[in-house]
């Protein structure tokens, strides 16, 4: 079954008098375990798509379907509350909240849960990303690619069915890049977690098992990795 | 049981929202410092005004406290009546109730020079049984044939003790007692001279004083006075020291509002610096707020998270509002009723209670608007880099 389907996505914006069609009829579905890569220039509606998938921002037209319910109409509350369910999300500033350490950071998505073995999961999920000794650090006293670790750690924290992660590879250095896309893959692979990145940096096409190209608000070529 | 549970639960949603609140804040700690330090000040104020308030009224109905059963019955000059007679005098002892007091009084100008000085006008009393009226300080009281009694300002300011000699229109008397320092009545002795009431040539009376034993009883009292004395025409005010002390005591609380009134202004000002740090901190926070959006709080989460640090402003002004309250409490009423310890009294835990509730509600709702505009941002927008 698809984690994440859609069907005919347009995302129009009205700025002064002209319309702009972010997205123009997108049809775009993924399956558990699959690794998949966006590409496009700037402007080309990768993080519009992304928003839409990730229940942040709502289509004009078209149908949304997560993990077999239809989500298109629904209100801010619903949307939040099957996001905390199904989805987590990496982001390429890392966004970890400064005064909490890297253990705290991996709980914050639950933290108002009443959670009795949230710290546990969130240790055992800080040492499997190679965190195992940096479990009471505060962000600054990581690295770039320790950071990116604690992020993916919190969007894995909630078992989600899909990952987004936008431009993850962006801030680091192309060494600490490949390692986080491991990560990645390894999590796509053990976990059957369905895993959207967009991305400007070609070294990702190396690791996911298909790229889809966006140009202009629509699907261009899609290229396939024999995995 | 079940209710354990939830309140367990309801704590275990609760706590963590403290938590972070408290995280937030101390993240910026000298803004967060200057922003309570608002709420403690207006705390203070309006804590301290109120129990100075309290303090007075205290000190004030101290004086008071058995004049609210007197009366006081005396000659309506507006209908042309200077005197009241020895008939009057018994009429009213008539109307009076059993275990009252009828005391009537005497008094007129007199030129007094005390030793060497100039002789200055001072209104001279004549009191019918002074013995039973008051006390001796110094001296004796009994017999009273042609000596005079002092009251203990007069006493103090020209240094009188028994056996002075003043002089009253001429002739030479003797201070025969110095008299007690009393509180607030109509027959408070303490600045006045009295003499023998049979040493005033007139048989008239300049006024009686009835002390009754309740308030109750004085107010019918009264009522009878009049009803006897003023058939025909008014011919005596009779006047209820209890309506006055009321009068006062609404004057008291008038005043008392009126400072607290003032003194809330600074939590209101309190209210308008923490309004401002917390609009500065979502806007600081925006990208935060947008991830925790992201990864699954909904708007009232956020929304709590962010009252919560405004509560905790609240509170923590708020306390170190009511220790300094106290302190300065103790210090008011030191100063004012001569007893710090009177600090823990009602009334004024009152005025905290209210200063500290006042202050925390305030940060609350300070805290509402940039909460509900935090809360309320799109994640999108706010992750938009």
């Amino acid at each position: 079954m698809t984690v994440i389907d859609t069907q005919e996505l347009v995302k129009r914006y009205r700025t002064g008098g002209q319309t702009l069609d972010a997205l123009a009829g997108i049809d775009f579905a993924i399956e558990p375990g699959e690794f998949v890569s966006i590409m496009g220039p700037s402007g080309s509606g990768k993080t519009t798509l992304l928003n839409i998938l990730g229940l942040l921002a709502t289509p004009t037209e078209g149908k949304v379907v997560l993990d077999g319910t239809d989500v298109t109409g629904l209100n801010d509350r619903k949307r939040t509350t099957l996001r905390k369910q199904t989805i987590g999300f990496v982001f390429q500033h890392f966004y970890l909240l400064p005064t909490l350490t890297a253990v705290e950071n991996v709980k914050v998505p639950r933290l108002l849960n009443d959670d009795p073995g949230l710290t546990n999961r969130a240790r055992k999920l800080l040492e499997r990303l190679g965190l195992g000794d940096r479990l009471d650090h505060r962000p600054d006293e990581l690295s770039g690619g320790q950071k990116q670790r604690v992020a993916i750690a919190r969007s894995l924290i909630n078992s989600p069915k899909l990952v987004l992660a936008d431009e993850p590879s962006g801030a680091l250095d192309s060494d600490t890049g490949r390692q986080i896309l491991d990560e990645f893959k390894r999590i796509a692979d053990q976990d059957n977690v369905a895993i959207v990145a967009v991305t400007h940096d070609e070294l990702v096409n190396e690791y996911v098992d298909r790229t889809v190209h966006l140009v202009d608000g629509t699907i261009g070529q899609e290229g396939k990795n024999g995995r | 049981m079940a209710l354990l549970d939830k309140r367990a639960k309801m704590a275990g949603r609760f706590l963590p929202a403290v938590l972070m609140a408290r995280r937030n804040l101390t993240r910026t700690k000298m803004r967060s410092l200057l922003a309570s330090l608002g709420i403690v000040i207006g705390v203070v104020a309006i804590a301290s005004l109120g129990m100075f308030g309290v303090a007075l009224q205290y000190s004030f109905s101290q004086n008071l406290s058995n004049v609210g059963s007197d009366i006081t019955v005396v000659p309506n000059s507006e209908e042309n009546v200077t005197d009241l007679t020895e008939r009057d005098v018994q009429t009213i002892r008539r109307e009076v109730s059993a275990d009252a007091t009828v005391t009537a009084v005497k008094n007129r100008m007199e030129p007094v020079s005390y030793g060497r000085g100039e002789p200055g006008q001072k209104r001279i009393w004549g009191i019918q049984n002074p013995k039973r009226l008051y006390e001796a300080d110094e001296g004796q009281i009994t017999p009273f044939r042609n000596g005079a009694l002092v009251g203990s300002n007069v006493a103090e300011e020209h240094n009188l003790h028994p056996g002075s000699k003043i002089i009253i229109n001429g002739s030479t008397v003797r201070v025969q007692a110095v008299l007690n320092e009393e509180g607030y009545s109509p027959t408070n002795p303490n600045n006045r001279i009295i003499i023998p009431i049979e040493s005033f040539g007139q048989r008239e009376y300049s006024g009686v004083i009835v002390s009754e034993s309740t308030g109750t009883q004085a107010n019918e009292t009264a009522m009878k006075i009049r009803d006897s004395l003023n058939q025909r025409k008014k011919r005596v005010s009779v006047e209820e020291m209890s309506s006055v002390v009321e009068q006062y005591e609404e004057q008291f609380q008038i005043i008392n509002i009126v400072l607290t009134g003032i003194a809330s202004i600074s939590l209101f000002v309190a209210g308008i610096s923490i309004l401002n740090v917390m609009l500065m901190s979502t806007v600081e926070r925006r990208e935060e707020i947008g991830v925790l959006r992201a990864v699954g709080y909904q708007k009232r989460d956020v929304l709590k998270v962010m009252l919560m640090e405004a509560m905790l402003l609240g509170l923590f002004g708020g306390i170190a509002g009511v220790i300094l309250s106290i302190g300065s409490g103790l210090a008011i009423n030191h100063y004012t009723v001569g007893n710090a310890i009177a600090v823990f009294r009602l009334p004024n835990a009152w005025y905290v209670g209210a200063a500290f509730a006042f202050g925390v509600l305030m940060s609350m709702v300070s805290g509402l608007y940039p909460a509900w505009k935090a809360a309320s941002k799109e994640p999108v927008d706010a992750l938009r880099s």
